[in-house]
């Protein structure tokens, strides 16, 4: 067995920022992660990271523009501390080494960003993830931590509440090993592959908050899932809001600029919902193009501004859609991007289980609502994975030892060792592809009830199927079949939640928008979404919204 | 957009070095649109006729770095190289895991060796004594300062260069293109403080192992153009200290050489390369190049046209160059 302080699960910029926050306290630190750290989704992060750094700029007017895109779901308190450590937090990573794009005084540039009244994300051209995700690993790189590489995570382990540890398996040799921690950290990224037209990575697939969940931690707000206006059309890869912030503007197949109807004021701009919800309903009502989609137009930008700012976005429309950005249209639809929801936690990332805690996309805090501004992710993992590892190095120094018997490393080995020892079964494979399509069918942009219901059917259904799953591949390398079928499961419990959220949830609010139920109910619905763990499904409850200074009002872009 | 299927037999390279006595290919017939990715094509086998083909992948759009593999004899990225143009040049696409790298199963290779050269090279930034960074702010940088990262800051450490490289593949001691790239973009950075140190370090640290065949800037999925990255490298590091190990002196003397009579002086340059002891070693190979090619040996007499040859090394030597 191995023991550390500190163990953190997932190594992109959440997960390598708490490590380096408990390295830095003087903690024997781990990171266990089924990617190397800098394969992680973080560095597919396009368009920047926020800061109201600009002369003409605020903090409160960012506090604002976050509280507002929230649909006023977010919890002010944390949205406050958030946007404070704003300005710091890009210090310390261009202190770090990061490569930001500039402008020609020498400081760091900014460009616009939707729902937001100045120009103030940060960005490294189109790959800002990119270079967040390489100056974090290079500065982490000079700490003393061990890298569980390439291990996939298959338990949280709790008793008495506490945490114990995780047992995980080395994907190289597919041994079994129970690693004792006082602290946990979960930070494994989103679910995003519960639906197939994603802009997410294929590894994300909500491992950890899954585990956690099953662990006896409460999923917040789950239902609130973002989608990207601008995913290339076949291939779902983001095209960076960046892009529209850079002047890229959206046309129909009549070649009407249609967002001057949904948000007169900012056009383009708007929050990802309302223009999601606008490529939705001008595609629905037939003014798409033939084969359901519209366009995004830069070519007025000019090659010199486009191949430079948006260099990356030039070689996946060239590469992946046949398309060169300087002289065509780029064919995109919305596609599934970011989950508001996650592990529930406070500003320090501590959840409602002793010794654990959770950053990132896998948490949530929650200071995006129901409804995330572009630029605020990346903040949001170096901001909130700083408080994890701090909060996880200060719980583990007063923590008693722990540990995990050769049992449950043992009953871990044997549950999934069943999978890769039926000869009868279905394959993980097709289970993920009926849930994809699913949830891409039944739970997306617009929300209807009798949706719902045949949604939350199919995936009960996939629950009992995937109960006999079967996995082909008997390998003990390098087995990723078996990755492939733990991953589903995990999925497969995070759609459930998903699903039971939105049936619940009878207003309109951010990115869940139910179709009988179009406008926001204040009254009854102000209030986050808890979920937990019970064999029979998720047991659902509520829990008040923190408020500050800023009082609910109708948005308007 | 709906594009006409074709016919894709796809060759893949099979091994579990646990359990097969020897690698095999197998192969598999699609239908596919030509502008389907290698890595869908795969996916699709994993998914519809052997899910035990096992292999790294994730973001599937050229920005994670974990699918780079050989396909049809070229390293690169199976997300980012569509069937079409591979089965008109081809009629096939046969795919090997990576080279230089001992395979771990299939198409997954073992990276250890890839990411410790890289570590080696200690790639952080060190506090520039000169230009401390300003306190609670970020610091400052010149258009000109920006422009001198070049490409590099695209990099996403996928190894393609690394398993093209034949100087990884002679010589334990190169480090590999990747890591060299990197090198120079902490080079490059003002805000970094071990010009000097990293640019000594690495004059004997396998630098002038590069042969300059550029396939790594040919197999690189992002541009970054690692080869021309190293002859920055080797520049910078001639004009900090000069010439002092082999691969200097031979790239100083091949330059001082042909200067002289227009047209290289093999016998001179071993002189130039190796001091008299180095030499003693070099005997044998003198011998036998004597045997088989004695003009080789002989001093070349002056080309016609010398004073043209002169004015090319003038304006070069008036070509102002990247300095640390």
């Amino acid at each position: 067995m191995h023991r550390h302080d500190v163990v953190v699960v997932g190594a992109g910029l959440a997960g390598q920022r708490a490590a380096l926050a408990a390295v830095e306290a003087g903690r024997d630190v781990a990171i266990v992660s089924k990617l190397h750290p800098l394969r992680s989704h973080s560095g597919a992060a396009q368009g920047g990271i926020n800061a109201a750094v600009g002369a003409e700029d605020s903090v409160d007017t960012h506090i604002y523009d976050t509280v507002k895109g929230s649909d006023y779901l977010g919890d002010q308190d944390a949205i406050e501390f958030f946007c404070r450590e704003a300005g710091p937090t890009v210090v310390e990573m261009e202190h770090f080494g990061t490569i930001f794009s500039r402008g020609s005084d020498g400081n760091l540039a900014r460009r616009p960003f939707g729902g937001q009244g100045f120009p103030r994300t940060i960005y490294a051209a189109d790959r800002t993830g990119l270079a967040l995700l390489q100056a974090l690993y290079e500065r982490l790189g000079t700490e003393s931590f061990t890298l569980y590489e390439e291990w996939d995570l298959t338990r949280i382990v709790v008793q008495d509440r506490r945490v114990q540890g995780i047992v995980a398996f080395d994907r190289r040799h597919g041994d079994f090993a129970g690693i004792a921690a006082k602290s946990v950290v979960v930070a494994t990224g989103p679910a995003g592959r519960i639906y197939g037209r994603t802009t997410n990575a294929h590894s994300c697939t909500g491992d950890g908050i899954a585990a956690a969940y099953h662990a006896g931690a409460q999923l917040k707000d789950m239902e609130f899932v973002q989608f990207h206006p601008t995913a290339l059309l076949e291939s779902g890869i983001l095209i960076t809001e960046g892009a529209r912030g850079e002047g890229g503007i959206l046309k129909n197949v009549g070649g009407e600029r249609f967002m001057s109807r949904y948000a007169p004021h900012v056009l383009d701009l708007a929050s990802r919902d309302v223009v999601s919800r606008a490529i939705w309903t001008e595609v629905k009502e037939g003014r798409g193009f033939p084969g359901g989609y519209v366009h995004l137009e830069l070519m007025h930008l000019g090659r010199e501004r486009i191949e430079s700012r948006l260099q990356e976005i030039c070689d996946f429309c060239r590469n992946f859609a046949g398309v060169d950005p300087v002289t065509e249209p780029i064919p995109i639809m919305p596609g599934q991007h970011y989950m508001m929801g996650g592990i529930g936690t406070n500003i320090r990332g501590e959840t409602n289980i002793a010794g654990l805690f959770a950053a990132g996309e896998a948490a949530c805090v929650s200071i995006h609502g129901a409804n995330r501004l572009g630029g605020n992710s990346l903040l949001e993992t170096l901001v909130f994975g700083k408080q994890a590892g701090n909060a996880a190095a200060a719980y583990s120094d007063r923590a008693a030892p722990t540990d995990i018997s050769e049992e449950v490393v043992e009953g871990e080995s044997r549950a999934v060792h069943a999978m890769t020892d039926r000869k009868e079964g279905e394959e993980p494979q097709h289970l993920r592809t009926e849930m994809q399509a699913t949830m891409d069918e039944l739970v997306g942009i617009y929300r209807q009830p009798q949706e719902l219901l045949e949604a939350q059917r199919r995936i009960g259904a996939l629950k009992l199927r995937f109960a006999s799953v079967r996995v082909v591949d008997r390998s003990s390398v390098y087995n990723i079949n078996l990755t492939d079928a733990l991953e589903t499961g995990h999925m497969i419990d995070l759609a459930e939640v998903i699903v039971a959220g939105a049936i619940a949830r009878t207003e309109s609010r951010g990115a869940h928008a139910r179709v009988d139920f179009p406008k926001r109910d204040d009254a009854n619905w102000m209030k986050h979404t808890l979920a937990r763990f019970t064999p029979d499904g998720p047991e659902l409850s509520y829990a008040p919204v923190a408020f500050t200074r800023w009082e609910p009002k109708e948005r308007v872009y | 957009m709906e594009a006409e299927f074709v016919k894709a037999p796809i060759e893949v390279y099979r091994y579990d070095p646990g359990t097969d006595r020897a690698p095999r290919y197998d192969r598999f017939e699609l239908e596919l649109a030509p502008h389907t990715p290698v890595l869908t094509a795969l996916l699709k086998i994993r998914s519809d006729l052997d899910p035990s083909l096992t292999m790294r992948y994730s973001c599937r759009s050229s920005i994670c770095g974990s699918c780079a593999m050989v396909i049809n004899s070229k390293s690169r990225l199976a997300c980012q190289t569509p069937v079409g143009p591979e089965l008109e040049r081809h009629g096939r696409i046969v795919i090997d895991p990576m080279r230089n790298m001992p395979v771990l199963r299939d198409l997954v290779v073992e990276m250890g060796g890839f990411w410790g050269n890289y570590r080696k090279l200690e790639p952080h930034l060190v506090e520039n004594p000169d230009r401390p960074l300003p306190e609670g702010k970020t610091s400052s940088m010149s258009p000109e300062e920006v422009d001198r990262f070049k490409e590099t800051p695209r990099c996403i450490a996928c190894g393609a260069c690394y398993s093209a490289c034949p100087a990884v593949e002679h010589d334990a001691e190169f480090p590999g293109p990747m890591s060299l790239a990197k090198l120079y973009r902490f080079v490059v950075d003002p805000r970094d403080g071990a010009h000097r140190e990293r640019l000594l370090k690495i004059q004997t640290g396998g630098l002038w192992l590069c042969m300059r065949c550029h396939l790594c800037t040919e197999a690189c999925p992002k541009d970054v153009r690692p080869s021309e990255r190293i002859r920055d490298l080797k520049e910078m590091a001639i004009r900090l200290q000069g010439a002092t190990e082999h691969g200097s002196k031979h790239a100083i003397g091949f330059k001082d050489n042909i200067r002289e009579k227009g047209v290289l002086n093999e016998f001179k340059l071993v002189r130039q390369t190796y001091n008299s002891l180095e030499m003693l070693a070099q005997v044998p190979q003198g011998l036998k190049i004597r045997r088989k090619k004695p003009e080789l040996t002989q001093t070349p007499k002056a080309i016609e046209g010398l004073a043209e040859v002169e004015k090319l090394y003038q304006i070069l030597d008036d070509e102002p160059g990247d300095s640390p």
